[in-house]
Protein backbone atom coordinates (compact mmCIF):
# COMPACT_ATOMS: atom_id res chain seq x y z
CA UNK A 1 0.00 0.00 0.00
CA UNK A 2 1.17 4.04 -0.22
CA UNK A 3 0.84 6.08 2.13
CA UNK A 4 -1.89 7.78 0.78
CA UNK A 5 -3.96 4.05 1.17
CA UNK A 6 -2.54 3.65 4.66
CA UNK A 7 -3.43 7.39 5.62
CA UNK A 8 -6.81 6.71 3.94
CA UNK A 9 -7.42 3.35 6.17
CA UNK A 10 -6.12 5.28 9.43
CA UNK A 11 -8.67 7.78 9.30
CA UNK A 12 -11.58 5.99 8.51
CA UNK A 13 -11.03 3.37 11.46
CA UNK A 14 -10.07 6.32 13.81
CA UNK A 15 -13.05 8.24 12.74
CA UNK A 16 -15.32 5.38 12.96
CA UNK A 17 -13.68 4.17 16.46
CA UNK A 18 -14.71 8.10 17.86
CA UNK A 19 -17.86 7.93 16.46
CA UNK A 20 -18.83 4.51 18.66
CA UNK A 21 -17.17 5.33 21.45
CA UNK A 22 -18.89 9.23 21.79
CA UNK A 23 -22.22 8.30 19.78
CA UNK A 24 -21.57 11.24 17.65
CA UNK A 25 -20.91 11.70 14.15
CA UNK A 26 -17.30 13.10 15.37
CA UNK A 27 -15.62 14.70 11.70
CA UNK A 28 -12.08 14.24 10.73
CA UNK A 29 -11.72 16.48 8.40
CA UNK A 30 -8.19 16.55 6.87
CA UNK A 31 -5.32 13.95 8.34
CA UNK A 32 -1.86 15.44 7.11
CA UNK A 33 1.31 14.18 7.27
CA UNK A 34 4.11 16.88 7.63
CA UNK A 35 8.20 17.18 7.93
CA UNK A 36 9.45 20.25 9.56
CA UNK A 37 12.54 22.03 8.83
CA UNK A 38 13.95 21.98 12.03
CA UNK A 39 13.55 17.82 12.15
CA UNK A 40 9.82 17.12 13.47
CA UNK A 41 7.55 15.23 11.74
CA UNK A 42 3.95 13.55 12.39
CA UNK A 43 0.77 14.10 11.82
CA UNK A 44 -2.52 16.40 12.12
CA UNK A 45 -5.73 15.36 12.23
CA UNK A 46 -8.11 18.09 11.90
CA UNK A 47 -11.33 17.55 13.61
CA UNK A 48 -15.10 19.08 13.91
CA UNK A 49 -17.16 18.08 16.48
CA UNK A 50 -14.97 16.76 19.17
CA UNK A 51 -14.68 18.61 22.49
CA UNK A 52 -12.58 18.53 24.92
CA UNK A 53 -14.98 17.25 27.48
CA UNK A 54 -15.43 14.11 25.83
CA UNK A 55 -11.32 13.48 26.03
CA UNK A 56 -11.14 14.49 29.64
CA UNK A 57 -14.32 11.64 30.13
CA UNK A 58 -12.82 8.99 27.33
CA UNK A 59 -9.06 10.04 27.78
CA UNK A 60 -7.59 6.35 28.13
CA UNK A 61 -10.00 4.86 25.03
CA UNK A 62 -8.95 7.87 22.75
CA UNK A 63 -5.64 7.92 24.05
CA UNK A 64 -5.65 3.93 22.84
CA UNK A 65 -7.12 4.71 19.38
CA UNK A 66 -4.54 7.26 18.46
CA UNK A 67 -1.67 5.65 19.40
CA UNK A 68 -3.49 2.85 17.10
CA UNK A 69 -3.78 5.07 14.12
CA UNK A 70 0.13 6.46 14.63
CA UNK A 71 1.32 3.53 15.31
CA UNK A 72 0.33 1.76 11.70
CA UNK A 73 1.18 4.52 9.84
CA UNK A 74 4.59 3.91 11.64
CA UNK A 75 4.87 7.01 13.36
CA UNK A 76 6.73 6.94 17.16
CA UNK A 77 3.95 7.73 19.69
CA UNK A 78 5.98 9.46 21.86
CA UNK A 79 4.30 12.75 21.51
CA UNK A 80 0.31 13.32 21.04
CA UNK A 81 -1.78 16.11 21.90
CA UNK A 82 -5.03 17.77 20.69
CA UNK A 83 -4.89 21.61 19.65
CA UNK A 84 -7.82 23.50 21.15
CA UNK A 85 -9.43 26.58 20.13
CA UNK A 86 -8.16 28.73 23.07
CA UNK A 87 -10.36 29.66 25.54
CA UNK A 88 -13.37 26.95 24.64
CA UNK A 89 -13.65 23.46 24.69
CA UNK A 90 -13.37 23.04 21.28
CA UNK A 91 -10.88 20.59 19.57
CA UNK A 92 -9.01 21.67 16.65
CA UNK A 93 -6.93 18.48 15.72
CA UNK A 94 -5.67 15.54 16.88
CA UNK A 95 -1.68 15.83 16.48
CA UNK A 96 1.15 12.71 16.78
CA UNK A 97 4.51 14.32 16.61
CA UNK A 98 8.16 13.05 16.70
CA UNK A 99 9.96 15.91 17.59
CA UNK A 100 13.62 17.28 17.17
CA UNK A 101 16.08 17.22 20.00
CA UNK A 102 15.66 21.34 20.09
CA UNK A 103 11.72 21.44 20.02
CA UNK A 104 11.63 18.29 22.20
CA UNK A 105 13.41 21.07 25.41
CA UNK A 106 10.82 22.92 24.81
CA UNK A 107 7.54 21.04 25.34
CA UNK A 108 10.19 19.17 27.85
CA UNK A 109 10.38 21.84 30.17
CA UNK A 110 6.75 22.63 30.41
CA UNK A 111 4.56 20.56 33.02
CA UNK A 112 0.76 19.76 33.40
CA UNK A 113 -1.68 18.60 30.11
CA UNK A 114 -1.52 22.31 29.31
CA UNK A 115 1.46 23.68 28.52
CA UNK A 116 -0.31 26.61 26.63
CA UNK A 117 -3.53 27.57 26.48
CA UNK A 118 -4.22 25.98 22.68
CA UNK A 119 -2.79 22.18 23.64
CA UNK A 120 -3.51 19.64 25.64
CA UNK A 121 -1.05 16.70 26.14
CA UNK A 122 -2.34 13.36 25.58
CA UNK A 123 0.88 11.32 25.92
CA UNK A 124 4.82 12.78 26.29
CA UNK A 125 7.66 10.32 26.58
CA UNK A 126 10.28 11.95 28.56
CA UNK A 127 13.94 10.50 27.41
CA UNK A 128 16.49 9.73 29.18
CA UNK B 1 -23.33 45.20 -13.10
CA UNK B 2 -23.71 45.31 -9.39
CA UNK B 3 -21.04 45.73 -6.84
CA UNK B 4 -20.86 44.33 -3.29
CA UNK B 5 -19.83 47.17 -0.63
CA UNK B 6 -21.44 44.90 1.80
CA UNK B 7 -18.72 44.82 5.36
CA UNK B 8 -20.89 44.43 8.70
CA UNK B 9 -18.31 46.62 10.27
CA UNK B 10 -16.09 49.36 8.68
CA UNK B 11 -15.01 50.16 12.48
CA UNK B 12 -16.20 53.71 12.33
CA UNK B 13 -13.66 54.56 9.34
CA UNK B 14 -16.87 55.72 7.52
CA UNK B 15 -17.30 58.40 10.03
CA UNK B 16 -14.32 60.06 9.68
CA UNK B 17 -13.61 62.93 7.35
CA UNK B 18 -11.16 60.76 5.42
CA UNK B 19 -13.13 58.19 5.19
CA UNK B 20 -16.27 59.49 4.17
CA UNK B 21 -14.56 61.66 1.65
CA UNK B 22 -13.00 57.75 0.19
CA UNK B 23 -16.42 56.44 0.40
CA UNK B 24 -17.43 59.17 -1.75
CA UNK B 25 -14.74 59.63 -4.37
CA UNK B 26 -15.39 55.81 -4.56
CA UNK B 27 -19.31 55.98 -5.26
CA UNK B 28 -18.38 58.42 -7.30
CA UNK B 29 -15.60 56.50 -9.61
CA UNK B 30 -18.50 53.06 -9.48
CA UNK B 31 -20.85 55.92 -10.51
CA UNK B 32 -18.75 57.00 -13.45
CA UNK B 33 -17.85 53.77 -14.86
CA UNK B 34 -21.31 52.66 -15.30
CA UNK B 35 -22.02 50.62 -12.38
CA UNK B 36 -25.97 49.94 -11.69
CA UNK B 37 -26.63 48.41 -8.49
CA UNK B 38 -24.50 48.36 -5.23
CA UNK B 39 -25.22 46.01 -2.60
CA UNK B 40 -24.05 47.69 1.22
CA UNK B 41 -25.31 46.75 4.35
CA UNK B 42 -24.64 50.37 6.51
CA UNK B 43 -27.65 52.59 6.35
CA UNK B 44 -25.45 55.66 5.98
CA UNK B 45 -24.11 54.48 2.55
CA UNK B 46 -27.63 53.71 1.47
CA UNK B 47 -28.65 57.33 2.49
CA UNK B 48 -25.30 58.44 0.61
CA UNK B 49 -25.97 56.45 -2.64
CA UNK B 50 -29.65 57.40 -2.44
CA UNK B 51 -29.38 61.34 -2.39
CA UNK B 52 -25.92 61.44 -4.77
CA UNK B 53 -26.39 59.04 -7.00
CA UNK B 54 -28.34 57.21 -9.89
CA UNK B 55 -26.89 53.75 -8.98
CA UNK B 56 -29.97 51.41 -7.34
CA UNK B 57 -29.48 50.79 -3.69
CA UNK B 58 -29.28 47.48 -2.75
CA UNK B 59 -29.73 46.69 1.25
CA UNK B 60 -27.69 43.62 1.52
CA UNK B 61 -28.19 40.61 4.16
CA UNK B 62 -26.26 41.91 6.39
CA UNK B 63 -28.34 45.25 7.24
CA UNK B 64 -30.72 41.99 8.83
CA UNK B 65 -33.94 42.86 7.30
CA UNK B 66 -35.99 40.61 9.25
CA UNK B 67 -39.49 43.31 10.22
CA UNK B 68 -41.68 45.55 8.05
CA UNK B 69 -40.74 47.98 10.24
CA UNK B 70 -36.87 47.63 9.68
CA UNK B 71 -37.96 47.68 5.69
CA UNK B 72 -39.57 50.51 5.91
CA UNK B 73 -36.82 52.37 7.50
CA UNK B 74 -34.32 50.91 5.00
CA UNK B 75 -36.96 52.04 1.98
CA UNK B 76 -37.32 55.34 3.69
CA UNK B 77 -33.61 55.38 3.10
CA UNK B 78 -33.78 54.85 -0.45
CA UNK B 79 -33.47 51.22 -1.24
CA UNK B 80 -34.02 50.41 -4.37
CA UNK B 81 -34.23 46.01 -3.42
CA UNK B 82 -33.96 44.60 0.19
CA UNK B 83 -32.51 41.31 0.71
CA UNK B 84 -34.10 40.07 3.30
CA UNK B 85 -32.81 38.58 6.69
CA UNK B 86 -32.67 34.72 5.77
CA UNK B 87 -33.55 34.12 9.67
CA UNK B 88 -37.29 35.00 8.34
CA UNK B 89 -36.73 32.65 5.13
CA UNK B 90 -39.27 30.19 6.87
CA UNK B 91 -41.74 33.58 8.46
CA UNK B 92 -44.35 33.41 6.41
CA UNK B 93 -46.14 35.81 8.29
CA UNK B 94 -43.42 38.21 8.56
CA UNK B 95 -42.44 37.86 4.92
CA UNK B 96 -46.07 38.89 3.92
CA UNK B 97 -45.51 41.71 6.18
CA UNK B 98 -42.50 43.16 4.49
CA UNK B 99 -44.25 42.70 1.12
CA UNK B 100 -46.96 44.72 2.42
CA UNK B 101 -44.95 47.24 4.17
CA UNK B 102 -42.88 48.39 1.40
CA UNK B 103 -42.50 48.79 -2.21
CA UNK B 104 -39.43 48.92 -3.35
CA UNK B 105 -37.83 45.14 -4.40
CA UNK B 106 -37.52 42.30 -2.60
CA UNK B 107 -34.88 39.59 -2.56
CA UNK B 108 -34.79 36.02 -0.71
CA UNK B 109 -31.05 34.46 -0.41
CA UNK B 110 -31.84 31.10 -0.91
CA UNK B 111 -28.73 29.10 0.06
CA UNK B 112 -26.72 30.31 2.43
CA UNK B 113 -27.74 28.07 5.18
CA UNK B 114 -26.52 29.75 8.28
CA UNK B 115 -27.82 28.71 11.85
CA UNK B 116 -31.18 29.15 12.53
CA UNK B 117 -30.94 32.33 15.10
CA UNK B 118 -27.23 31.58 15.14
CA UNK B 119 -25.21 33.28 18.17
CA UNK B 120 -22.42 33.98 16.50
CA UNK B 121 -24.23 35.67 13.30
CA UNK B 122 -23.22 39.52 14.32
CA UNK B 123 -19.40 38.60 15.43
CA UNK B 124 -18.32 36.40 12.39
CA UNK B 125 -19.61 38.84 9.69
CA UNK B 126 -17.61 41.81 11.99
CA UNK B 127 -14.83 39.51 12.06
CA UNK B 128 -15.06 38.74 8.39
CA UNK B 129 -15.58 42.50 7.61
CA UNK B 130 -11.63 43.21 9.30
CA UNK B 131 -10.18 40.13 8.34
CA UNK B 132 -10.97 40.89 4.43
CA UNK B 133 -11.09 45.01 4.58
CA UNK B 134 -8.17 47.07 4.92
CA UNK B 135 -5.66 46.26 7.46
CA UNK B 136 -4.65 46.32 10.18
CA UNK B 137 -5.70 42.70 9.61
CA UNK B 138 -6.31 40.90 12.78
CA UNK B 139 -3.41 37.88 13.21
CA UNK B 140 -6.01 34.90 14.68
CA UNK B 141 -5.12 31.67 15.13
CA UNK B 142 -9.09 30.24 14.44
CA UNK B 143 -12.39 31.07 12.87
CA UNK B 144 -13.98 30.29 16.50
CA UNK B 145 -17.19 30.85 14.70
CA UNK B 146 -16.49 28.37 12.13
CA UNK B 147 -15.96 25.66 14.54
CA UNK B 148 -18.49 26.12 16.69
CA UNK B 149 -20.98 26.37 13.49
CA UNK B 150 -19.95 22.72 12.02
CA UNK B 151 -19.42 21.30 15.49
CA UNK B 152 -23.07 22.52 16.80
CA UNK B 153 -24.73 20.90 13.43
CA UNK B 154 -22.31 17.71 13.83
CA UNK B 155 -23.54 17.58 17.80
CA UNK B 156 -26.99 18.52 16.92
CA UNK B 157 -27.91 17.21 13.74
CA UNK B 158 -31.19 18.86 13.28
CA UNK B 159 -29.59 22.38 13.68
CA UNK B 160 -29.01 21.23 9.24
CA UNK B 161 -32.72 21.15 9.09
CA UNK B 162 -33.77 24.17 10.68
CA UNK B 163 -31.32 26.46 9.22
CA UNK B 164 -33.40 28.67 7.19
CA UNK B 165 -32.46 27.80 3.29
CA UNK B 166 -35.03 27.46 0.74
CA UNK B 167 -35.10 24.34 -1.52
CA UNK B 168 -35.13 24.63 -5.68
CA UNK B 169 -38.43 22.89 -5.39
CA UNK B 170 -39.78 25.21 -3.11
CA UNK B 171 -39.28 28.90 -4.41
CA UNK B 172 -42.74 28.42 -5.89
CA UNK B 173 -43.86 28.74 -2.70
CA UNK B 174 -42.25 32.32 -2.32
CA UNK B 175 -43.72 33.54 -5.41
CA UNK B 176 -46.16 36.26 -3.93
CA UNK B 177 -43.12 37.50 -1.73
CA UNK B 178 -40.83 38.01 -4.66
CA UNK B 179 -39.87 36.58 -7.96
CA UNK B 180 -35.83 37.73 -7.00
CA UNK B 181 -33.55 34.89 -5.70
CA UNK B 182 -30.13 35.72 -4.79
CA UNK B 183 -27.62 32.51 -4.73
CA UNK B 184 -24.70 32.52 -2.34
CA UNK B 185 -21.63 31.28 -2.92
CA UNK B 186 -19.22 33.62 -4.93
CA UNK B 187 -15.89 32.52 -2.97
CA UNK B 188 -17.18 28.67 -4.72
CA UNK B 189 -15.59 26.79 -7.84
CA UNK B 190 -17.65 28.14 -10.92
CA UNK B 191 -18.58 24.59 -11.02
CA UNK B 192 -20.43 25.01 -7.75
CA UNK B 193 -21.69 27.82 -9.06
CA UNK B 194 -23.27 26.42 -11.90
CA UNK B 195 -24.78 23.45 -10.54
CA UNK B 196 -26.32 25.51 -8.16
CA UNK B 197 -27.60 28.12 -10.36
CA UNK B 198 -29.50 25.03 -12.61
CA UNK B 199 -30.88 23.69 -9.48
CA UNK B 200 -32.48 26.74 -8.77
CA UNK B 201 -32.79 27.99 -12.31
CA UNK B 202 -34.73 24.34 -12.58
CA UNK B 203 -36.40 24.09 -9.51
CA UNK B 204 -35.44 20.62 -9.24
CA UNK B 205 -31.95 18.97 -7.62
CA UNK B 206 -31.29 15.13 -7.34
CA UNK B 207 -28.97 14.72 -4.63
CA UNK B 208 -27.31 15.72 -1.38
CA UNK B 209 -28.90 18.92 -0.87
CA UNK B 210 -25.30 19.73 1.29
CA UNK B 211 -24.43 20.47 -2.30
CA UNK B 212 -26.36 23.73 -2.77
CA UNK B 213 -25.60 25.39 0.45
CA UNK B 214 -22.65 27.67 0.73
CA UNK B 215 -21.76 28.25 4.50
CA UNK B 216 -21.50 24.24 4.93
CA UNK B 217 -19.52 23.36 2.33
CA UNK B 218 -17.14 21.33 4.64
CA UNK B 219 -19.69 19.05 5.55
CA UNK B 220 -21.01 17.52 2.00
CA UNK B 221 -18.98 14.88 2.52
CA UNK B 222 -19.84 14.06 5.96
CA UNK B 223 -23.57 14.19 5.89
CA UNK B 224 -26.17 13.35 3.06
CA UNK B 225 -29.19 15.16 3.54
CA UNK B 226 -31.49 13.28 0.54
CA UNK B 227 -32.92 16.37 -1.04
CA UNK B 228 -36.37 14.59 -2.28
CA UNK B 229 -36.99 13.76 0.86
CA UNK B 230 -37.81 16.45 2.05
CA UNK B 231 -40.34 17.29 -0.66
CA UNK B 232 -43.83 18.16 1.68
CA UNK B 233 -41.76 19.98 4.16
CA UNK B 234 -42.46 23.47 3.07
CA UNK B 235 -45.83 22.38 4.81
CA UNK B 236 -45.05 22.02 8.13
CA UNK B 237 -42.48 25.11 7.96
CA UNK B 238 -45.29 27.24 6.44
CA UNK B 239 -47.25 27.05 9.51
CA UNK B 240 -44.68 26.85 11.92
CA UNK B 241 -44.68 29.21 14.91
CA UNK B 242 -40.73 28.39 15.94
CA UNK B 243 -41.01 26.92 19.10
CA UNK B 244 -38.98 24.02 18.35
CA UNK B 245 -38.71 22.63 21.87
CA UNK B 246 -42.28 22.09 21.66
CA UNK B 247 -42.53 20.89 18.55
CA UNK B 248 -39.64 18.67 16.90
CA UNK B 249 -40.67 18.45 13.69
CA UNK B 250 -36.84 19.32 12.12
CA UNK B 251 -35.45 17.09 14.61
CA UNK B 252 -37.49 14.21 13.94
CA UNK B 253 -36.94 15.09 10.38
CA UNK B 254 -33.26 14.98 10.83
CA UNK B 255 -33.67 11.89 12.66
CA UNK B 256 -35.49 9.90 9.81
CA UNK B 257 -33.39 11.49 6.99
CA UNK B 258 -29.89 12.37 7.47
CA UNK B 259 -27.42 10.05 6.72
CA UNK B 260 -23.53 10.26 7.50
CA UNK B 261 -20.84 8.99 5.35
CA UNK B 262 -18.75 6.73 6.74
CA UNK B 263 -15.05 4.94 5.44
CA UNK B 264 -14.46 1.55 5.95
CA UNK B 265 -12.11 -1.17 4.43
CA UNK B 266 -14.72 -1.53 1.85
CA UNK B 267 -14.59 2.13 0.75
CA UNK B 268 -16.65 4.53 1.55
CA UNK B 269 -20.47 4.33 2.10
CA UNK B 270 -23.72 5.94 3.76
CA UNK B 271 -24.95 4.91 7.33
CA UNK B 272 -28.07 6.48 9.54
CA UNK B 273 -27.47 9.12 11.34
CA UNK B 274 -28.89 7.04 14.33
CA UNK B 275 -25.67 4.43 14.19
CA UNK B 276 -23.39 7.23 15.08
CA UNK B 277 -25.58 9.03 17.91
CA UNK B 278 -26.85 12.07 18.27
CA UNK B 279 -26.09 13.99 21.97
CA UNK B 280 -30.04 15.81 22.09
Amino acid sequence: MTIIQDMLKAHGALENKLRELLGIPVFLIEMDAFALPCGCGGITINTRGLQLDDLEVFEEHILKYFTETVTSLEIDPSFLFVRLIPGTSEIASINARMLCSNCYMDFGRGSGKQPRPDIYILRFDRRE
Amino acid sequence: MEIVLNSSCMGGQQLTPEGYRTIDWYFDKLNGIGIDSITVADPLFVEMLAKDYDMDVVVSVLSFVDSPQKAEFYEQLGATTIVIDPAVNRQFDKLEAIRDAVSCDLKLLVNEACLYQCPFRYAHFNFFSHANGPGPKPNVLDDYYYFKCLSLRINDSQQLIKSPWIRPEDLKEYRHITDTFKIGGRTQFINWILSAVDAYANESYEGNLIDLLDSIKDLKDHFFIPNNELNGAIEQWKRCDKVCHKCGYCKRLAEKIIRVYSQDEDGRRMIPLGSSGDRT
